[in-house]
């Protein structure tokens, strides 16, 4: 038997891949709910909403101040509890075995995540000026038009580079799914270990996976930081259409 | 009866009261500059016109509608930001569109208009601030002179009832300051009717039909330019006026 089996490595990449897609999902709706709760605590933050504030506050501070892990349990136990409780209270009839696994991943990296992008949109959208929010005002636009078409638009190029940082920071903590059975690319890797005795090998591979998945989301998120953008030189589209019928 | 008249208009910030109890008539069509010292209540008088900040009382009449400045109802106070436009002395070009961009923003989210028609509106309105060379340029790729134009180009396309412009040159460089004096006074000559802030005496003394003094949130002396530059009979407007320089011999430019 070899020390180190460099074949291995990368032959047990395919097979791992096969849990990708669940990677992904966890990622992609974790982060949905990240931006959607996100921007929504950093309106009550900003706007300064009496009660939500506070509660807002205590919320960001609790998520940021627990480790991740402490988290998922906390919301793969707690959860049925709260279900459980609400059967016996009100007789309804939740099936507590029906929830699948993935779902208590989704919401606690989801709340996860809306704590730390809360934050990074908080400061992106006071870092818009506000002379031209004044004079959205006095145009008569309504304040959620200024929101969307003012100070959205310019928050997310000030936000994006942190944002991509807080995407990458998630793909790897999807990896910790695995603590509440869900089988994740690390789970799919640990199964596979679990019958060939081979960790070292299998985490090689997981590490060259997650590294070519943040080396892939980094450039994208440049070509996203580079498409909002304020272009640096004036663009007319006419240009663009004399340069596109060329092509 | 006037086409627009203020009435009662009290501001205060904290315990420090702003403005007093400020009454103002302009006729359609007229050019009334404020001027006065510096943190005087000027801005304030005008960001109070279209609710940027929250007046204690007064009210204000345009045409036939009268507005109760207080007011707590949404599209009241939406109707009456829309009587008026305001242009700022730093511009506040929106950053993020361009010069067509920002024309057009105003009249297709809040006058609704069609796309075509908002285009051919946007176009003359820059055309007449001579900014049609710079249609795709975002603010960035401007000068300040040329933000400004487009910034009273977004304004008078929205065909407001009441031209507000606070200091509209004041952060200028010295060079730039002309060609948008003549945008103003082409604005003027259009017969669109104004409150204009500014420390152009010379340009204020040449377009302006009534001068309004303000000092300590009062208007003390109003009149036309002429008697206000020729005839001041008000202490506190002669102080002024020699402080900076205008009290006798100033030179009749731009
Ligand atoms: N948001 C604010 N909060 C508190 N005080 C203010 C605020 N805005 C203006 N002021 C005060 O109100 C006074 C009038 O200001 P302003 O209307 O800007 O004067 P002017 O335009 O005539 O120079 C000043 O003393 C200024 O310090
Ligand atoms: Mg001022």
């Amino acid at each position: 038997m070899k020390l180190f089996d460099w074949k291995l490595v990368f032959d047990q990449i395919p097979p791992i891949l096969s849990a990708l897609p669940v990677t992904i999902e966890l990622t992609l709706i974790a982060t949905l709910i990240g931006y959607v709760l996100g921007l929504l605590l950093a309106l009550i933050k900003i706007n300064k909403i009496p009660v939500l504030r506070q509660l807002a506050v205590l919320y960001i501070s609790i998520i940021r101040g627990t480790p991740i892990l402490v988290q998922l349990y906390v919301t793969y136990y707690g959860i049925p509890l709260i279900l459980k409780y609400h059967n016996m209270r009100f007789g309804t009839n939740y099936n507590l075995n029906a929830i699948p696994a993935i779902l208590f991943a989704i919401i606690a990296l989801g709340l996860n995540q809306s704590a730390f992008d809360s934050e990074i949109i908080r400061a992106a959208i006071q870092s818009v000026d506000k002379g031209q929010i004044e004079a959205a005002k006095t145009l008569g636009m309504t304040g959620f038009q200024i929101l969307r078409r003012v100070i959205l638009p310019q928050a997310v190029i000030v936000a994006l580079p942190s944002l991509g940082n807080s995407l990458i920071s998630l793909i790897k903590g999807t990896s910790l799914a695995f603590t509440v059975a869900v089988v994740d690319l690390t789970a799919q890797g640990r199964i596979l270990a679990g019958k060939n005795f081979r960790y070292f090998e299998v985490y090689c591979s997981l590490a060259i996976i997650y590294w070519v998945i943040t080396v892939v989301l980094e450039n994208a998120f440049k070509v996203l930081e580079k498409k909002f953008s304020i272009p640096d030189q004036p663009k007319s589209p006419a240009k663009e259409k004399v340069e596109g019928g060329v092509a | 009866m006037s086409y627009i008249e203020i009435r009662g208009l009290c501001k205060k910030f904290g315990d420090n009261v702003i403005l007093d109890h400020v009454d103002l008539d302009i006729e359609k069509g007229e050019v009334v500059a404020i001027i006065g010292p510096s943190g005087t209540g000027k801005s304030t008088l005008l960001r109070c016109l279209n609710l940027l900040e929250k007046p204690e009382a007064g009210t204000i009449k345009v045409d036939d509608r009268t507005y109760d400045l207080k007011t707590k109802d949404r599209r009241v106070k939406q109707n009456l930001r829309r009587e008026s436009s305001m242009v700022f002395q730093q511009f506040n070009l929106i950053k993020n569109k361009n010069s067509l961009e920002n024309v057009e923003e105003g009249l297709r989210i809040v006058k609704k208009l069609g796309k075509e028609e908002a285009r051919k509106k946007a176009l003359g309105a820059l055309e007449h601030v001579g900014m049609s060379d710079r249609l795709y340029h975002y603010p960035k790729h401007l000068s300040g002179g040329q933000q400004q134009r487009v910034a009273i180009a977004r304004s008078l396309a929205m065909e407001p009832n009441l031209l507000l412009m606070d200091e509209p040159t004041s952060a200028l460089d010295p060079e730039l300051v002309g060609e948008v004096l003549v945008t103003i006074r082409e604005a003027a000559k259009a017969g669109n009717t104004t409150l204009l802030v500014t420390h152009e005496m010379n340009f204020v003394r040449s377009v302006a039909n009534k001068i309004i003094f303000l000092e300590n949130g009062k208007v003390v002396a109003s009149g036309a330019p002429k008697e206000i530059f020729g005839y001041p009979n008000n202490d506190r407007l002669k102080e002024f006026l020699a402080k900076i320089n205008m009290l006798e011999g100033a030179e009749y430019n731009i």
